[in-house]
């Protein structure tokens, strides 16, 4: 990999603080990487984004998980 | 016009059942998404899946490859639009996991929007449909006050697509794009649209702003939630940045004579409780709209929903009932904004055991809250 993170390092480690340690390492990844991974998790899980009906644009979605 | 009457019946159970009890499944820990995935999915062709669990359909899906097929679709047609929330999310390297795509479209281009759609279902094995809970038409006058609407589109391999859409995004003055990939709306529209009342959305605001200081110091000044790293660039900012910036956002003004970061983050949380507050006064106002005129639909004789039907006859079947039944195109406008305001700060004063003084102090003006 010879592409290098596109912010400086202060942001991911901003990051890791508040989104956690993982989601900084993906952030990290070019943009490819990223969306190869992504690309796994679709293809390999069915993750729906939530459980509700209703959509969160209009009740909130607050409690959704 | 054919009606299956099983799926209208299933329909109509969820419904009634999300009307009488609101989902509260339990709050998610949002940072350690991707763990949960790990821990609760299981491989898409274990009986055991996640899947099993929904009452959607578990087909499987590549929602990446389908943001790119309806974005070309929608040039091809001349159709003004951004992807925005969490696919955006995606794309600025913020969010791991999302399926669903959210679709600002300009109001005035609803029309052919929808000409798209019906064509879209000519094509072999396409299907367009509204979601049972759908919010309003897809007509101009009502996106273009602010409501959503919701459809599953369903692709030649049976891959099921959640589509949201927005005619007149919540805070959003004006939609502009991501200058490096005009597909997706740009970070400022994203980092309005996540200043909600839940709490994942906030560090996405944070990060945009993070993300904004080398573009745009203003925006940066206008989106940053942590305290350190809103203090250092408004030290680095010219004079006239930080007039621009500070008319968007009042608690600017403390910076000029208070740089202790602790005192900062409290009037940080202040401000933010207003945004929340806002957000829920306001779609409170949506969602009792919807449910008062779905209550009243369902008492009418010839009720019926999901409909089994193409796309364009389902639109004209949505768009006869809200017509019939008053769905208000505009009902923050009936309201009014300044009402609207007023019962926000008046719970926000109670939520953060706090002053109007304070509240005065860093209130966003109405023009940011609910343009």
């Amino acid at each position: 990999m010879t592409e290098q993170p596109e912010y400086p390092e202060e942001y991911y480690e901003h990051l890791a603080r508040t989104m956690g340690e993982e989601r900084a390492e993906w952030a990290r990844l070019p943009r490819a990487e990223r969306e190869k991974e992504l690309r796994w998790y679709h293809e390999h899980f069915n993750t729906p984004d939530d459980l509700a009906l209703w959509p969160p644009e209009m009740d909130g979605g607050v409690w959704n998980p | 016009m054919a009606i299956d009457r099983a799926e209208a019946r299933r329909g109509i159970y969820w419904i009634g059942k999300l009307l009488r009890h609101p989902p509260v499944i339990g709050r998610a820990d949002e940072s350690s998404n991707l763990k949960r995935v790990r821990r609760l999915a299981r491989p898409a062709d274990s009986v055991c899946g996640i899947g099993s669990f929904f009452p959607y359909s578990s087909e499987m899906s590549a929602p990446l490859d389908f943001l790119r097929i309806l974005a070309e679709r929608l040039r091809l047609a001349g159709i003004r639009f951004a992807i925005t929330s969490g696919m955006a999310c995606v794309h600025y390297g913020l969010q791991q996991t999302t399926k669903d795509s959210d679709w600002v479209i300009l109001p005035e281009d609803f029309i052919r929007f929808r000409e798209l759609l019906a064509d879209l279902e000519r094509e072999p094995r396409w299907r367009v449909s509204y979601r049972p809970i759908f919010g309003a038409p897809l007509e101009s006058s009502f996106m273009m006050h602010g409501w959503t609407s919701h459809l599953l589109i369903t692709e030649p391999d049976g891959s099921e697509q959640k589509v949201d859409l927005f005619g007149k995004p919540p805070r959003v003055r004006e939609l502009t794009n991501d200058p490096d990939d005009p597909d997706f709306a740009s970070r400022e529209v994203v980092a309005q649209m996540k200043k909600t009342d839940r709490p994942r959305d906030w560090p996405m605001v944070d990060s945009l702003g993070w993300q904004s200081v080398t573009r745009s110091k203003i925006e940066a000044m206008v989106h940053l939630q942590d305290a350190v790293k809103l203090f250092s660039v408004w030290t680095q900012a010219e004079e006239v940045q930080r007039n621009t910036a500070k008319a968007r956002r009042p608690l600017l003004g403390l910076l000029a004579t208070d740089s202790d970061a602790d005192r900062l983050d409290g009037f940080l949380r202040i401000e933010r409780l207003i945004w929340e507050c806002v957000n829920n006064e306001r779609y409170s106002i949506y969602a009792r709209a919807w449910k008062d005129f779905y209550r009243a639909w369902q008492k009418q004789a010839d009720f019926v929903w999901p409909l089994e039907a193409p796309f364009a006859q389902q639109h004209e079947w949505v768009k006869s009932a809200a017509r019939r039944l008053n769905l208000p195109p505009d009902p923050l406008g009936d309201v009014g904004r300044e009402d609207i305001l007023r019962k926000a700060l008046a719970r926000a004063k109670v939520k953060g055991m706090t002053s109007l003084e304070n509240l005065s102090l860093v209130q966003p003006p109405l023009t940011e809250l609910l343009p």
